[in-house]
């Protein structure tokens, strides 16, 4: 505990951080208008009897316009019997209602939520649209960008159904839940730019909290990861999460999780 | 009243037939990335009048060289670096005129555009000229508020569309 306290400090210590395009949040910026993204999100987490669990959730992404931009995943694992199962799916939606920008620093709020289908067992309280749970998450995200830091925040409401066709959500277990996030992102390299060719290195912290309603049981983690951004078009997300504490029920809270992502800039005209 | 400065204006509409827009300076607001930078170049070099942008990261401004004998629309500036899902915080324009008279609220119309001088000293605008544009979304908020306090001595501004500007000379 007392390591982790002294490696979130070193972290705000380094302040002067850029870049928002967090590993394991979304900012209130969108994509681009026209342009169209690939991402594959691989998370091996660790259950507590050894057992890795790995969760492969690939997503497309599209920017509709400079307002609105809406994705589509799908949700692959290995923690059901006989290996390899395609679990579910989601669609989000975010819709950016506010930007003021200035010379190098921006402050932008949006609107998102998400819809997901899951047909996996429900074996934790943590209640997890992405990749555990069919149901919702509806909320709001302010992001603000200071030269080469950036500051983001959300608060949302999530409500989880059962996991038809097998799995009811258990009567007894508190289906509704309040999240919050804190991120924190530092551009580190280039010191100079030269060309968009440059491999840019951002670090990144974000702490991941959560709230169920009917039982007031709550978890907080935090993620540090590292960035790099290569042509300005592609990105290696690598990060480790870590849970701070939990009163609640949590199978495999652990574990690293790997980003890929690339961009295909005007691929609408 | 508003007929009186409506003929006013009309009066002084110059038609510059020879006159033309050879490049522009596009400083781009809330970004400091590569990534976000190279969504604006790309952006910008999607626009069917533009020929080349010039990059330049660090200070987030774009060179943009136009097609000579091309009708230039700014406006398509603006629209495509508010797409990549920044905003333009100052552009400034390389005309190219053969005897302009520049005098406040004289203006002069090009591809269909209008252009009319404002915080600007009385001169007569030959050859290369950089003219900065002063409407709003292509000044930060700050310096917007600004020239709206200058609007008693400039009507059109605060009715201005998007085939109507206001520049002035640097």
């Amino acid at each position: 505990m007392k390591k982790i306290l002294f490696v979130t400090l070193i972290f705000i210590n380094l302040s002067s951080f850029s870049q928002e395009l967090f590993v394991l949040t979304e900012p209130a910026s969108n994509m681009p208008a026209k342009s169209f993204g690939i991402r594959n999100m691989n998370a091996f987490m660790f259950e507590a009897d050894g057992k890795l669990n790995y969760h492969n959730m690939p997503e497309i992404m599209w920017g509709i316009n400079k307002k609105w931009m809406i994705h589509a995943q799908g949700f692959i694992s290995n923690r059901q019997e006989g290996g390899f199962e395609t679990e579910g799916g989601s669609l989000y939606a975010k819709y950016r209602f506010f930007s003021e920008d200035n010379l190098k620093s921006h402050f932008r709020m949006a609107l998102y939520g998400r819809y997901s289908l899951n047909k996996a067992d429900i074996h934790q309280q943590e209640l997890e649209t992405m990749g555990h749970n069919t149901g919702y998450e509806a909320g709001f995200i302010a992001t603000q960008l200071l030269h080469k830091v950036a500051i983001s925040s959300s608060l949302s409401y999530e409500r989880a159904f059962d996991n038809k066709p097998n799995y009811k959500f258990p009567i007894t277990e508190s289906n509704s839940a309040m999240n919050y996030t804190l991120s924190v992102g530092k551009l580190m390299l280039p010191k100079v730019y030269t060309s968009y060719k440059q491999v840019n290195v951002n670090l990144m912290l974000e702490l991941l909290g959560q709230r169920l309603n009917q039982n007031g049981k709550s978890y907080l983690d935090i993620a540090p990861s590292v960035q790099f951004i290569i042509n300005s078009q592609a990105r290696i997300d690598l990060a480790y999460r870590q849970e701070l504490y939990s009163t609640m029920l949590r199978t495999a809270p652990n574990g690293v999780i790997l980003k890929l992502e690339y961009t295909f800039f005007n691929a609408f005209k | 009243m508003k007929k009186l400065i409506s003929i006013t204006i009309f009066l002084f509409i110059t038609y510059v037939a020879s006159s033309q827009i050879i490049r522009a300076e596009l400083t781009a607001t809330g970004l400091t990335c590569s990534m976000c930078s190279k969504a604006t170049y790309n952006q910008l070099k999607s626009i069917s009048e533009v020929e080349l942008v010039e990059p330049d990261l660090n200070n987030t401004t774009f060179i943009i060289h136009f097609k000579s004998n091309t009708p230039v629309n700014i406006n398509n500036l603006k629209k495509k670096v508010e797409d990549a899902g920044f905003a333009v915080g100052e552009l400034v324009v390389l005309f190219k005129f053969d005897t302009q008279v520049a005098e406040n609220n004289t203006s002069f119309v090009l591809d269909n555009n209008t252009y009319t001088f404002m915080d600007t000293k009385p001169s007569t605008l030959n050859g290369e000229v950089r003219l900065k544009i002063l409407d709003k979304g292509y000044v930060i908020d700050k310096e917007y508020k600004k020239y709206l306090n200058m609007a008693k001595r400039y009507p059109s501004y605060v009715s201005a569309n998007k085939n109507t500007y206001h520049i002035k000379t640097l």
